[in-house]
């Protein structure tokens, strides 16, 4: 019993450090690609390469005075971006990041809760970090930022739909609400040589799950909540110091842990496919697992910055326009496509 | 029905404007749920310092109140002090997007109030001074107006682009910004060659780089549909209005002041005038995107074309002499003086002189009564009375078009509030 | 006290409390973050009876979705903290009464049933079975209350709908 908590202690503290860190690493990512993207330098003068910025503009945040407009709410101002950043985190609890791994005698899954409604579980979570934007935008008492937190708990209810829909033809798929059943079953292959990675067997869903997951994690072009020319800074417009930062990391938190939903869900999550061909020792298979898993992650994340910085912002009837007349009915159809093939395959 | 409004007083001036304007709208609203949405002076999409009072109906846009004067430095003002030479720094800060453009329309309105006669030469550097103005200050528009609709990476290009110009600009006049590059009478220095080698490798490398924008935008869904059909504004209209500029022939109205009341060297150029159908957003901002082409092909002409010569005209008791010369030579020293101390004393009379500006049509009308000082200095400045069109393009829009309309305007406050 | 009735106990707190505040928080903002919790820890109730699929049903349903509607209608309205909560001064009598009543009802109701007890055992996920029964054993009471929300769903959007087509021409 002990153990197991002390097991399960561990591989939270080590997850939290990698996650927290990843962030942090994340946003000098943003900058310096989006600096390479304009033909601008970027951030580099801290470190070789610029490489601590992160932990200067940690530092300063920190030091920053915490400014809370005269009208605001107090208490749900404080507590807004604590909520969005604990969201974000407690999602990750549910990914498997590899398979298992023998240390000290002991097989270890390389995942922190090992629950049967994996999915489930993120779609909850995802819902619920609508909270951390509201309260913020509400209890600043600020025009724009009950504008930010309107727009953003509108859209990110219209994209749960179709992010829970999409979600729905994995499951059809694989048959299991288990996430690492989900990556167990992508490690087939196709025909014999294609993996048989979501993305492939679900292009409609994956499409519609990806655009529906930058839309949740209120990434370019779906930034409406926080569209700096229209709004300022959206929601966290009244936000200063380390509040802000919270704000700042969650964001980033988001896009971390979007993207490792969608490599679980969709590109085959720890899985690097034809190494099984090669014979390889448990040990080393554990780890390049985990290392596949990072670089996939690391992949989509890029792609999601490249986007940002090449296309412009939706306008808010556009989004919802797209959200209910495109997305929602590709999703059913989907659903419905997914269901006939298995049918005809049974 | 009309629902009575009693006017509170608490309120300021301007919102009671909006108010007593859609008391009509405002009975549609039982609920009471509009909003009025206090957009600017400090928010980072209104072109510096305008501030628009927006009356909202969850994101739509039932009224609105443009307020400039943010900026006001009292440049008409400040003319009636200062001999016209010295008025020249100022307008270097109307538009400051474009000042060189700024520089030669008002040495212009002043020649033709003195009755000077420029020599060819300087009239070809005018005229690649005001070209040039224009790319940097379309540049500029076409890459804030991206911004403003969340593609960011535009801005920088064109900020790129525009560096160039400005590195031009530093050898041809010595500054990068704050040109104050013409004289009365002439321009300050002459165009070496090396800036003339300098301006056609610009050219020839300028319209890659507008077409690697055009890439990035004008097949970009989202850009096109953000912009397609928002604010939009008739040629009736715009005339009525008074737009000019981009704005004006944006609304398919082909009104150039180049072509149609023709100055400097422009009746000897070869060059389109861009109008484009729709006059909303998007039609607005190809207008630009093509006047930047224009611009391009107006400037080659002119560097083909420009004769050798002198650069000043010949009137020593209008134009400053050169600088050597007044250290070296008697009578130069005493027109210096006379010039800097007592102003260039052109006749009594008024002058309303125009020029087709990047922003639209900049005129100075100047009022004389002799003497080296203006009676009366007046700016009818482009971005002051495009940003009156802005009420009537905002309504039924939404707030996240506001600055794509704003953006599409391009008005620069230097310039609106004077 | 294992570790089952520890967590079983702080949660009904949990939930109790917060319902609570839910009923006696003048500020009716608090009120609707106070339900959060209640939803919370409901859910958690839901997890310690093996109920694991309905449990995070509650929180994508409630959490997710209902609490937020609630407490935009609560932000959106305006003058939040000048709304007076009327709380049972008025009506304290018929109130207590019928309260009193209810719990009556309840108490009696738990009592008296003969509860079916099923031992104590680990269960496999409920996941599968809910699912079956869906789609086979309660496939018309499913429909019927999908094509109810539609319905009316359809009837708010056209209620909440306006004629901006109007506005424009104006």
């Amino acid at each position: 019993m002990i153990e197991t908590l002390l097991i399960a202690f561990i591989k939270i503290v080590i997850v939290l450090l990698v996650l927290l860190t990843a962030v942090a690493y994340s946003v000098y990512a943003e900058r310096r690609i989006s600096a390479f993207i304009q033909d601008r330098l970027g951030p580099n003068r801290v470190g070789p390469f610029g490489l601590l910025q992160p932990i200067a503009d940690v530092v300063k945040l920190v030091f920053k005075e915490a400014i809370v407009p005269r009208n605001a709410n107090k208490p749900l101002h404080d507590l807004a971006p604590v909520i969005s950043l604990t969201v974000a985190l407690a999602t990750f609890a549910v990914i498997p990041f590899g398979n298992t791994i023998t240390l000290f005698g002991e097989e270890v899954k390389l995942i922190i809760a090992d629950v049967n409604i994996g999915v489930l579980y993120i779609l909850a979570f995802s819902s619920i970090s609508v909270y951390g934007i509201a309260l913020a935008g509400w209890s600043s008492n600020n025009k724009y930022s009950l504008m930010g937190s309107l727009r953003s708990s509108a859209q990110m209810v219209s994209y749960e739909l179709s992010l829970g829909l999409a979600v729905v033809g994995v499951i059809m798929v694989t048959g299991s609400l288990r996430l690492d059943q989900v990556v167990m079953n992508q490690t087939n292959y196709l025909f014999g040589v294609l993996p048989a990675w979501n993305c492939f067997v679900q292009p409609i869903g994956f499409i519609t799950f990806v655009v529906a997951a930058f839309a949740e994690t209120n990434r370019q072009p779906f930034d409406l909540p926080e569209a700096e020319p229209e709004l300022v800074g959206g929601f966290h417009t009244e936000y200063t110091g380390l509040k802000f930062g919270l704000f700042f990391l969650a964001e980033y938190a988001h896009m971390i842990v979007a993207s490792a939903i969608i490599t679980t869900l969709y590109l085959g999550g720890w899985h690097l496919p034809y190494i099984d061909m090669i014979d390889v020792s448990p040990m080393l298979m554990s780890i390049i697992g985990i290392l596949t898993f990072v670089i996939k992650v690391t992949l989509v994340l890029l792609f999601m910055i490249v986007i940002r910085w090449t296309i412009p912002r939706f306008r808010y009837d556009q989004l919802m326009g797209l959200g209910w007349k495109v997305m929602f009915p590709m999703a059913l159809l989907n659903i419905f496509i997914t269901g006939l093939i298995l049918l005809l395959l049974q | 029905m009309k629902t009575d409004y009693t006017p509170d007083t608490s309120k300021s001036k301007i919102y009671e404007a909006l108010i007593d304007q859609y008391t009509s709208i405002e009975s549609d609203d039982p609920l009471g749920s509009d909003m009025v949405l206090n957009f600017g002076p400090q928010h980072p999409a209104t072109h510096g310092v305008l501030r628009l009072l927006l009356r909202l109906d969850g994101e739509r846009i039932i009224g609105c109140v443009p307020e400039v004067g943010y900026l006001h430095r009292g440049y008409e003002k400040l003319a009636e002090n200062m001999t016209y030479h010295e008025y020249i720094p100022h307008t270097d800060r109307l538009d400051y997007l474009s000042p060189l453009a700024n520089n030669m329309a008002y040495a212009l309105a002043v020649e033709r109030l003195a009755g000077i006669e420029v020599p060819p030469r300087a009239q070809y550097i005018r005229t690649i001074c005001s070209e040039l103005a224009r790319i940097s200050s379309h540049l500029m528009a076409t890459g804030s107006m991206a911004m403003d609709v969340g593609a960011l990476t535009v801005l920088l290009w064109t900020f790129r682009e525009r560096e160039k110009l400005y590195d031009i600009f530093e050898v041809l006049t010595g500054a990068r910004f704050t040109t104050s590059y013409s004289r009365i009478g002439g321009v300050a220095q002459d165009l070496t060659a090396d800036v003339e080698k300098m301006i056609h490798e610009f050219l020839d490398y300028l319209p890659e780089a507008i077409h690697e924008c055009e890439r990035l935008l004008n097949r970009n869904r989202i850009f096109v549909e953000r912009c397609d059909g928002i604010g939009i504004i008739n040629g009736d209209d715009a005339i009525a209005y008074g737009l000019t500029g981009p704005n004006l022939r944006g609304s398919g109205v082909g009104r150039d002041l180049r072509r149609d009341r023709p100055y400097f060297v422009y009746p000897e150029l070869d060059f389109d005038v861009i109008t484009h159908e729709g006059g909303d957003s998007l039609a607005r901002y190809y207008v630009r995107l093509d006047e930047m082409y224009e611009s391009v092909k107006i400037v080659r002409q002119c560097l083909d074309k420009i004769p050798e010569g002198e650069i000043h005209a010949n009137k020593p008791k209008k134009v400053l002499p050169r600088k050597e010369r007044v250290y070296t030579r008697m009578e130069e020293m005493i027109h210096d003086f006379m010039l800097v101390n007592f102003g260039i004393d052109p006749p009594a009379g008024e002058v309303y002189s125009a020029v087709e500006n990047p922003k639209g049509e900049l005129g100075f009308y100047i009022q004389s009564k002799g003497g080296g000082v203006p009676w009366r200095l007046k700016i009818r400045s482009p971005s002051f009375v495009n940003i009156h069109a802005l009420p009537h393009m905002l309504k039924g829009v939404m707030v996240s078009d506001v600055v794509a309309v704003i953006g599409s305007l391009d008005p620069v406050m230097g310039e609106a509030d004077k | 006290m294992d570790l089952y009735a520890f967590f079983f106990y702080f949660f009904a707190v949990l939930t109790v409390g917060s319902a609570f505040v839910v009923v006696f928080s003048r500020n009716i903002i608090y009120s609707a973050f106070a339900l959060m919790f209640t939803f919370f820890g409901v859910a958690a109730l839901y997890v310690l009876l093996y109920a694991d699929f309905v449990a995070v049903t509650q929180l994508l349903v409630y959490v997710g979705g209902i609490l937020v509607l609630i407490i935009f209608g609560v932000m959106l309205t305006t003058k939040v903290f000048s709304v007076e909560m009327k709380t049972g001064t008025l009506n304290l009598l018929p109130a207590t009464l019928f309260t009193a009543i209810i719990a009556g009802m309840l108490i009696f109701v738990f009592s008296a049933t003969d509860w079916n007890v099923v031992p104590d055992q680990e269960w496999d996920t409920t996941v599968y079975g809910i699912g079956a029964l869906l789609v086979n054993e309660f496939i018309l009471p499913m429909q019927v209350a999908g094509v109810l929300l539609l319905v009316a769903m359809i009837g708010a959007v056209m209620m909440a709908a306006r004629d901006w087509t109007k506005l424009k021409s104006k």
